[in-house]
């Protein structure tokens, strides 16, 4: 059984073509089980996002099962082959669970180390899990992908720090404030920027998000959106009194928040800190206003350059968690291999205990007087002879270092012991698997 | 005897450098384990000494700072599993360790003078103890603050400010360290001062109760100096909203005059009140 991957993602082709390949927007449940049902692959997982679309599958023919997955995405997108081959782009084996493992580190992200990713990566496992759509080959890369993916977010800083100028302002506050919880916001002017930081500084719980602008019409739209209330421009510098953040960013052409205006009301708020983030250009809030010993002043260039550092900063991070995807791949190519021993070991097993059968059903005569404790323990006996003899070179075949040996060895065991092509055992193969790595999930 | 729990504070030190540099949380946990373990060996120390003492070491320099380490690291341990926060351990270790050096290397025999066995000079002892370990802890508290507003107010967002808790929290966990030694200064100068009435009633000739009578002596003058700091400290946030940088300076300056208290004034100035 092969893995197999074949797919398009922001590194392959344009967000045109993204689109026309989205299964999101559709069922992708239905689409996995579509692939299984008509196709002859046996497991498939279908990740879909705004970045990539990319089809996993488990099958025993890989070029067969290449050719199918491309007729299927032709008819299922009903979009000629001409337009999408050229942006495939097609992984088997170790080097579509390596291409998994980084896509969940989030090192294949646009963003490096974004955070959703992983989530994608698990819905999409379970919309196909829920259809019966996986099995043991797909779990397990899935899974152990999973334990990759969190492993580079807990042992690298490769999603720390915002990457945004929206996310900077909010952990700027949390890195203030603490929970953002019980917090008042004052909103001055209601542009894109302020709406999305409003909007991140909601669902962070703040209590309040009071809205001006001099335009009226734009307070009500966003404090519609944000679930906030206005008041009106003329009582601006009154409501610094009781915003523990203000956001400003209208159009104005000269700074509309000055020292005095925050110096009036900082007596009254007395020693707790205020948050002021400028990201109006030019600046709405005039430089001076950072002297207050409370006042917290940003700009939207030094917002920005925070999101620079973290940028490099998360660069910085890369070789490590691409050292951790290395390691990963390689523990699960020593579990793949020793999957791949498992047909031998179970005509191996059979055979051996095909001779025990054998040589008890010539002594039956004899055995028959005995007592039935007695023949149970005969039974017992002759089964464990049998499991200590094959426990050995179980364990040495699982272990085999590489490829190459490994069929040297299989070649070698099926002609000592008549076991038959290895083509036709594999198909026989059971459905249990070694465990060598908890579930992480 | 008081070696290994200094050997054992100074590995859980290296843990916590660990876990606060590389932000590892193995090293966290194994920093706490390795903490509790010095706490737990530093408390059978401390078990054994008062049983043969009996009563709990202080009535000597050098124990009563192993005994003060102990409730600092007690304190810590307190702070750390209630609010889930390891950052400050860094901070907090190394004055463990600094302090647990002397008893560590002069363990000094415990004096046993009948005047001492009064329960009064206990409640002045402990509760004095007590409110250096609460200080010392927002002292720290207070220091990180102060280097964390800076980073945010410069606009440097460095090294601090990725491992340490919000501004909000490390206030509210100094507010309280506060609160809590304030108290336990206020019981531990008052007991001490009936303790000293009582036993000039007793004594009334002995020199050292003598020197104790006034602020002449230097432990009692900067004692009260610190309480009045820390008084100031927990009614100025009251009354005044005082909080973030100022009272982390008080914090600050508080616990300098309880540390000069407590070693070179014990150690090298007083001549009577001897701990």
């Amino acid at each position: 059984m092969h893995l197999f991957l074949v797919g398009v993602s922001h590194r392959t082709a344009p967000v045109e073509l993204r689109e026309k390949l989205d299964f999101s927007s559709r069922d992708v449940g239905a689409a996995v089980e579509v692939l299984v049902t008509r196709s002859s692959a046996a497991e498939s997982v279908v990740l879909s996002t705004c970045n990539r679309s990319e089809i996993y599958i488990a099958s025993t023919d890989a070029e067969q099962a290449r050719q199918e997955i491309v007729a299927f995405l032709s008819e299922y997108h009903q979009l000629p082959r001409d337009a999408f081959m050229p942006h495939l782009f097609a992984h088997r084996d170790m080097a579509a669970a390596r291409h998994l493992f980084r896509v969940a580190a989030g090192l294949d992200s646009l963003v490096i180390g974004e955070p959703q990713i992983l989530g994608q990566v698990k819905e999409a496992f379970q919309a196909a899990a829920e259809r019966h759509c996986t099995g043991p080959l797909l779990t397990k890369t899935f899974q152990w992908a999973f334990g990759v993916g969190k492993r580079v977010r807990t042992e690298t800083g490769l999603g720390e720090g915002a990457v945004s100028v929206s996310f900077a302002a909010v952990a700027l506050a949390r890195k203030i404030f603490g929970r953002l919880e019980g917090r008042r916001v004052l909103v001055v002017g209601a542009g894109e920027i302020s709406a999305l930081t409003a909007q991140h500084l909601r669902s962070q719980g703040v209590e309040e998000i009071v809205i001006t602008s001099r335009t009226a019409a734009h307070a009500d739209a966003l404090a519609a959106q944000v679930s906030g209330r206005t008041v009106p421009w003329a009582q601006m510098r009154r409501a610094i009194a009781g915003a523990d953040i203000v956001l400003t960013a209208t159009g104005s052409q000269r700074p509309i928040i000055t020292r005095e205006d925050v110096q009036a009301v900082t007596g009254r708020r007395r020693t707790e800190p205020l948050f002021i983030i400028d990201v109006a250009v030019p600046r709405d809030v005039d430089p001076s206003v950072s002297e207050i010993e409370q006042v917290f002043l940003y700009n939207v260039d030094d917002l920005q350059g925070i999101v620079q550092e973290n940028l490099e900063r998360r660069g910085a991070e890369i070789a490590q968690a691409e050292a951790i995807v290395a390691e990963e791949v390689a523990r699960f190519t020593v579990w793949q291999r020793s999957r791949r021993a498992i047909p031998t070991v179970v005509a191996l097993r059979q055979r051996f205990d095909d001779i025990r059968r054998a040589e008890l059903q010539r002594l039956e005569p004899r055995l028959s007087g005995l007592p039935a404790d007695a023949r149970a323990r005969v039974e017992d006996v002759t089964r464990l002879i049998v499991e200590k003899l094959l426990l050995e070179p179980t364990e040495q075949l699982k272990a085999l270092p590489d490829e190459e040996t490994q069929a040297a060895y299989t070649e070698a065991v099926n002609r000592l012991f008549r076991l038959g092509d290895a083509e036709s055992l594999e198909a026989s193969a059971p459905e249990a698997e070694p465990t060598d790595r908890p579930r992480e999930n | 005897m008081n070696l290994l729990p200094l050997v054992l504070y100074a590995a859980a030190g290296v843990a916590y450098a660990i876990h606060f540099a590389r932000r590892s949380p193995q090293a966290g946990r194994v920093a706490t384990t390795v903490l509790i373990l010095a706490a737990l060996v530093h408390t059978f120390v401390i078990g054994m000494q008062t049983m043969e003492v009996g009563h709990v070491p202080f009535a000597n320099p050098s124990r009563a700072i192993s005994t003060f380490v102990w409730l600092l690291t007690l304190s810590y341990l307190y702070l750390e599993i209630t609010t889930d926060e390891r950052a400050m351990g860094v901070f907090i270790i190394p004055v463990l360790i600094g302090l647990q050096t002397i008893p560590a290397l002069s363990p000094g025999a415990e004096a046993r003078d009948p005047i001492l066995d009064s329960p009064w000079f206990w409640v002045h002892v402990s509760s004095l103890l007590f409110a250096y370990a609460s200080l010392a802890l927002a002292a720290v508290l207070g220091l990180t603050y102060i280097v964390q507003f800076k980073e945010i107010k410069k606009k440097h967002l460095g090294y601090f400010y990725t491992r340490l808790p919000s501004l909000q929290t490390l206030d509210f966990m100094n507010a309280r360290a506060i609160a809590v030694g304030w108290l336990f200064l206020t019981i531990g100068l008052v007991s001490g001062a009936v303790w000293a009435a009582q036993a000039r009633a007793v004594v009334p000739d002995d020199p050292n109760l003598q020197a104790m009578s006034s602020l002449v002596d230097p432990k009692i003058l900067f004692a009260v100096f610190a309480w009045a700091v820390y008084s100031f400290a927990v009614l100025a946030r009251r009354t005044m909203g005082w909080s973030g940088r100022r009272t982390a300076r008080l914090s600050v300056f508080g616990f300098a005059i309880v540390l000069l208290n407590l070693v070179p004034i014990s150690y090298f100035v007083t001549t009577s009140h001897t701990f």
